[in-house]
């Protein structure tokens, strides 16, 4: 593999995880190629059928530039032989559509295919389909909606999915809701039970992949779980009405007697935090039985959930955490925090108690409010206060893969959510659908 | 030496066959001899002639060889028989110039002529000595050189007539023999008849070499090959007389040399403590001159030499400003340094040093300057402080209080125009607005954590608000302090001060649950300051007869002027945290009272001109005020009413 062009050279050993490896040996690399050239000679290489674009890390970092400037910036001899790993590239993010909303949107989940539901501070949780159209609106708590999760999304299309809503009212709430993909039916939506638990708002609500279970996290430090089954008699009394304000009450009662929600009490209580819990996630796959937490205490923290205890924790300096997300393969945490960083945590070393080190961490110029993965395994995204999002390989923690602005940088971004290629951003100005297109093969 | 390679060979040959054969063709010295010697050369010659052909003429060939070479000879000594050998004129290949080339030199036995002489051996000595003998000397074997032939008056005639090269030969006396005149003789011959110089080569016009002028060849310092003058070597005449003046003195005996010194005259020993020691101070030496420097060398290392804008500025600045009154230089040697341009000035500067110096000795403080400086803790040690504007919460007028709630969760802000907003303060959204009649001149959150209400200032009037979505419990424990459904009793003493609640079927959350209507006139309340335990609240107004200081208790729905009389206008007022103690801020004090005992403990002096904020540390003993002439005044009550520390805002 000679060099064909003139200028210094380098020599280069190409290690990859793709499903494209090249033979280990070194091959030696003018310097003042780029990426598109590097690409070219991996694809001519394998000689693959049709070109695959490849990006390249050097030392966890993107190859931007020419080899020239990388290695003067990185200060590297022309001499050292470099390892460089190379990924499949990651077309640059496509703004879909954009559906704006009346009030700011607190949470968006793509989780129901060919749909968003959003989740609204004007107390509304909303859903559309891929045509923009509004499939259903429903005024679900009396204050901002902070959190919606689909606790369970059915097959079925005329089954109703069950969908949790937390919210700033101290509740969160179970609602059901039905929509066939055609229009031809009539919405129905309906609260089935509130859970009556905090006394702070409600910061986030989560549900396990099987929707048997609902965590939700808030402002009292209080982590709730609760199951999903709708109870046919109120758990939690109605609070005592001073004498002056019952008749007024039982005024109201009288009407919506059969369809009022039930109030719901929680299975299990996990009190660890020391300070508002801001988000909280059950584990994939293999952690079924565990939910993950962070909290401003600047603690992420680790549960079994079944027995309700905490069972890690891992603390950082002066970090309040603002949102949280597992990676695909379930082995590492990305926690967002007001010090405009989002640090990785390997969860995997679970024999040490108390696990402080972090992988990495990716730096802001805005507070990052949210944070999503993607699919596979080393993506994520994450939404600031500035307005841009930015997708992230971890392998690559230095500069974010790409980034975009949603409202033109304007406004804020409160909730990111990536699924199936489909990114949905949520803030200021509503909704907007990107289009992310995410590497499905290496899912496999 | 005009000795031919070629022909010496020849020489040799014959030598070799017949040493004596006279053939002395090829004489290595040659002279010009006068006629008569010639002459006598001929007439000796003849007694000889007779023998010379038996010896000569023993092979036919030999003779022709002779004959042969002896044409040759002639005809290569007209060509190539030189007094120096020939130089050629090429083009050099290296310079381009012309040059001369002199022919190489082989280094064999025959090529150094000087060694070998003719066979005539009797060397450089008047050749007439052997005028009178048949021979002319001696070879190397000692044998005689016979005479060689010559012939008469009439043969030398009929010579010069049949042998055109007759008249260009001379007589060589060291082989007695005609020899024809080379070339150069001739022209040499010819350049000393013209009286020219006879070196045909020399050129007495060639174009001067100019070797130690022009450019790049300039001497800089003076050569010079001048003889030394004769003043340095003759004795000097007036030192002759300065000395003639001394020993004429002495003769005369006025100059007494070696004269003994007599012991009356100078003690030669003496106590030198006897005399009283003098009262006056020792005399103070003389300052000393500052020691040069690296960069007054005269070849200081770069770092010290001025860079053009240095130099500019240097010219620029006035001879006094100068922070030196020289610029280093560079000189490459000691021998290019010039002189010293600025010695009369240098010299005069140290008398003026002198002269002017003032003669007390200034005692210098010893203290070490780095302990002057105050030890500030690292920036890293003192995190977290804001470095990052994270979120901006705008208002559409102009923004004057905000408080913040207990949990710090909740933020509440009023401005100009009445409009008191509340804001979420991780995304910096706004929850709900209040609006008001007036300017908002104070807000101030209850820091009860088991109700939650915040008390905003508007004119002559502060109302307690409630913030949306309380969780029940907190709901209703903020109604019952607020608006309790048994009024506690009125207090006997009458208040100016009324406490309102609206009747509870009209409760919203945009309306107040309380208001307190402080008395006409008192204007707007300006400041607010809550107890830590959220009973008592502390309102200033800017009106009022009595600083307009207010002391209102929520549970007791009562409120009560705590001074009569206030000197100064009050600016603010803080409660202690943990004693009944009650600071009040006029424009430039800080008074403490005792709210039990109702006396005043002690006065602050923070000399700030306008204090614009105070506040008590949460422990109660240390307080700190803030004023517009960008002061800080740290308190510790405990020690002084002075100020422990004043900060600055730079």
């Amino acid at each position: 593999m000679a060099s064909t062009s003139s200028g210094p050279s380098c020599p280069i050993i190409f290690t990859t995880q793709t499903a494209y490896p090249l033979p280990t040996q070194k091959y030696m690399i003018p310097m003042n190629w780029k990426r598109f050239q590097l690409s070219q000679l991996v694809n001519k290489a394998l000689s693959l059928p049709k070109p695959v674009p490849f990006d390249f890390l050097i030392r966890g970092e993107v190859l931007r530039t020419n080899l020239v400037e990388w290695c003067s910036e990185n200060g590297v001899g022309e001499e050292e032989t470099l390892e460089v790993e190379y990924i499949e590239s990651v077309m640059p993010p496509q703004k879909m559509t954009e559906i704006p909303h009346e009030d700011w949107v607190s949470s968006v989940t793509c989780s129901i295919p060919g749909h968003f539901v959003t989740a609204s501070y004007d107390g509304y949780l909303r859903a559309f389909d891929y045509s923009k159209t509004s499939v259903f609106s429903l005024l679900a708590h009396s204050a901002p909606i902070t959190s919606v999760c689909v606790v369970s999304r059915s097959s079925d299309e005329d089954k109703p999915h069950l969908i949790a809503t937390a919210s700033q009212d101290q509740t969160a709430q179970l609602s059901e809701v039905s929509f066939s993909a055609d229009h031809s039916q009539k919405t129905e939506s309906r609260s089935l039970a509130k859970l009556h638990l905090h006394t702070a708002p409600v910061s986030s609500v989560a549900s396990n992949e099987s929707g048997s279970h609902v965590l939700t996290s808030s402002w009292d430090a209080l982590i709730g779980l609760w199951d999903t089954s709708i109870p046919d008699l109120d758990e939690v009394p109605e609070p005592a009405v001073p004498e002056r304000e019952r008749k007024k009450r039982r005024k109201m009662n009288g009407t919506d007697a059969e369809n009022k929600p039930r109030r719901k009490a929680p299975v299990a209580v996990l009190k660890s935090h020391t300070a508002r819990v801001s988000r909280v996630t059950f584990g994939q796959d293999k952690h079924t039985s565990t939910a993950f937490s962070c909290g401003f205490d600047s603690t992420v923290r680790l549960w079994d959930v079944e027995n309700g205890v905490c069972t890690q924790t891992i603390s950082a300096s002066e970090k309040p955490f603002l949102d949280l997300t597992l990676t695909a393969d379930g082995n590492a945490v990305a926690a967002a925090s007001t010090d405009r960083t989002i640090t990785l945590y390997d969860i995997r070393s679970s024999n040490t108690a108390n696990v402080t080190a972090s992988m990495g961490s990716l730096s802001h110029p805005a507070t990052p409010s949210c944070v999503a993965s993607g699919s596979t395994v080393h993506q994520i995204i994450s939404g600031a206060y500035d307005g841009v999002a930015r997708l992230w390989d971890l392998r690559s923690t230095k500069t974010a893969m790409a980034s975009f602005k949603a409202w033109d940088g304007r406004k804020r971004i409160l909730t990111v959510d990536w699924k199936q290629s489909i990114v949905g951003i949520g803030g200021e100005g509503g909704l907007e659908i990107w289009k992310a297109a995410e590497d499905t093969r290496s899912v496999e | 030496m005009a000795a031919d390679g070629r022909s010496s060979k020849k020489r040799k040959q014959s030598q070799t066959e017949d040493d004596t054969a006279g053939t002395f063709k090829n004489a290595v010295d040659m002279e010009m001899l006068s006629e008569e010697e010639d002459g006598a050369n001929v007439e000796s010659d003849d007694g000889e002639y007779e023998e010379f052909p038996g010896i000569d003429g023993d092979t036919d060939e030999d003779d022709k060889e002779v004959d042969e070479d002896e044409e040759e000879s002639e005809d290569t000594d007209l060509e190539d028989h030189h007094v120096f050998p020939q130089a050629k004129t090429i083009v050099s290949d290296i310079t381009g110039q012309q040059k001369r080339v002199f022919p190489e030199i082989e280094p064999d036995y025959d090529s150094d002529s000087s060694t070998e002489d003719g066979p005539n051996r009797v060397g450089n000595i008047p050749m007439h000595w052997y005028d009178d003998l048949p021979h002319v000397g001696y070879d190397m074997n000692g044998k005689k050189v016979l005479k060689p032939a010559r012939g008469d008056e009439l043969d030398k005639f009929l010579e010069t007539v049949e042998d055109p090269a007759a008249w260009t030969s001379a007589f060589d006396k060291n082989t007695q023999s005609d020899k024809p005149l080379t070339n150069e003789e001739l022209e040499l011959i010819k350049r000393l008849y013209e009286n020219e110089v006879p070196d045909a080569e020399y050129d007495p016009y060639e174009p001067t070499v100019e070797w130690f002028t022009g450019k790049g060849k300039e001497e800089v310092m003076p050569l010079s090959a001048a003889p030394e003058p004769k003043r340095r070597w003759i004795p000097s005449k007036w030192e002759k007389k300065k000395v003639m003046k001394i020993v004429r003195a002495i003769r005369q005996g006025r100059i007494v040399p070696h004269k003994p010194k007599t012991a009356s005259t100078q003690p030669q020993f003496y106590a030198i403590w006897s005399d009283t020691p003098s009262e006056h101070a020792p005399p103070i030496p003389a300052p000393k001159p500052a020691l040069p420097t690296n960069a007054e060398s005269y070849n200081p290392p770069e770092e010290y030499l001025p860079t053009p804008e240095e130099r500019k500025k240097w010219e620029e600045t006035d001879p006094e400003d100068r922070d030196r009154d020289y610029l280093p230089h560079k000189y490459s040697s000691l021998r290019l340094v010039p002189g010293y341009d600025r010695f009369i000035k240098d010299r005069f500067n140290r008398q003026l040093d002198l002269y002017m110096a003032p003669r007390v000795q200034r005692v210098k403080l010893n203290i070490d300057p780095e302990s002057l400086i105050p030890k500030l803790p690292s920036p890293s040690s003192l995190k977290p402080f804001p470095t990052y504007k994270s979120l901006r919460f705008s208002h559409s007028g102009l923004a004057r209080c905000v408080s913040i709630s207990p949990d710090g969760a909740w933020v509440v802000s009023g401005d100009e125009k009445g409009m008191v907003a509340l804001w979420e303060v991780n995304v910096g959204r706004e929850v709900k607005r209040w609006r008001f009649g007036g300017k908002i001149g104070a807000l101030q959150w209850c820091p009860r954590t088991d109700t939650s209400y915040f008390v905003v200032g508007v004119e002559e009037t502060i109302h307690c608000l409630v913030p949306p979505h309380l969780s029940p419990a907190v709901y209703q424990a903020t109604q019952e302090t607020l608006a309790p459904a048994h009024l506690p009793p009125s207090s006997e003493s009458a208040s100016p001060v009324k406490w309102t609640t609206p009747a509870s079927n009209t409760w919203t959350d945009e309306t107040p649950l309380l208001t307190i209507r402080l008395p006409p006139g008192s204007g707007l309340p300006n400041h607010i300051a809550w107890h830590r335990k959220g009973d008592y609240m502390a309102s200033v107004s800017s009106g009022g007869n009595q600083g307009g200081v207010w002391i209102h208790q929520i549970s007791k729905r009562h409120s009560q002027a705590p001074f009569k009389k206030v000197k100064g206008n009050v600016q603010l007022v803080q409660f202690h945290p943990l004693k009944p103690h009650f600071f009040v801020a006029t424009q430039q004090y800080v008074r403490m009272y005792n709210l039990s005992e109702q006396k005043l403990i002690k006065t602050l002096m923070p000399g700030i001109k306008w204090i614009s904020s105070m506040d008590i540390h949460p422990s109660g003993d240390h307080l700190i005020v803030g004023g517009y002439d960008r002061k800080l005044c740290w308190f510790d009550l405990e020690l002084s009413d002075k100020p422990y520390k004043v900060l600055r805002y730079v």
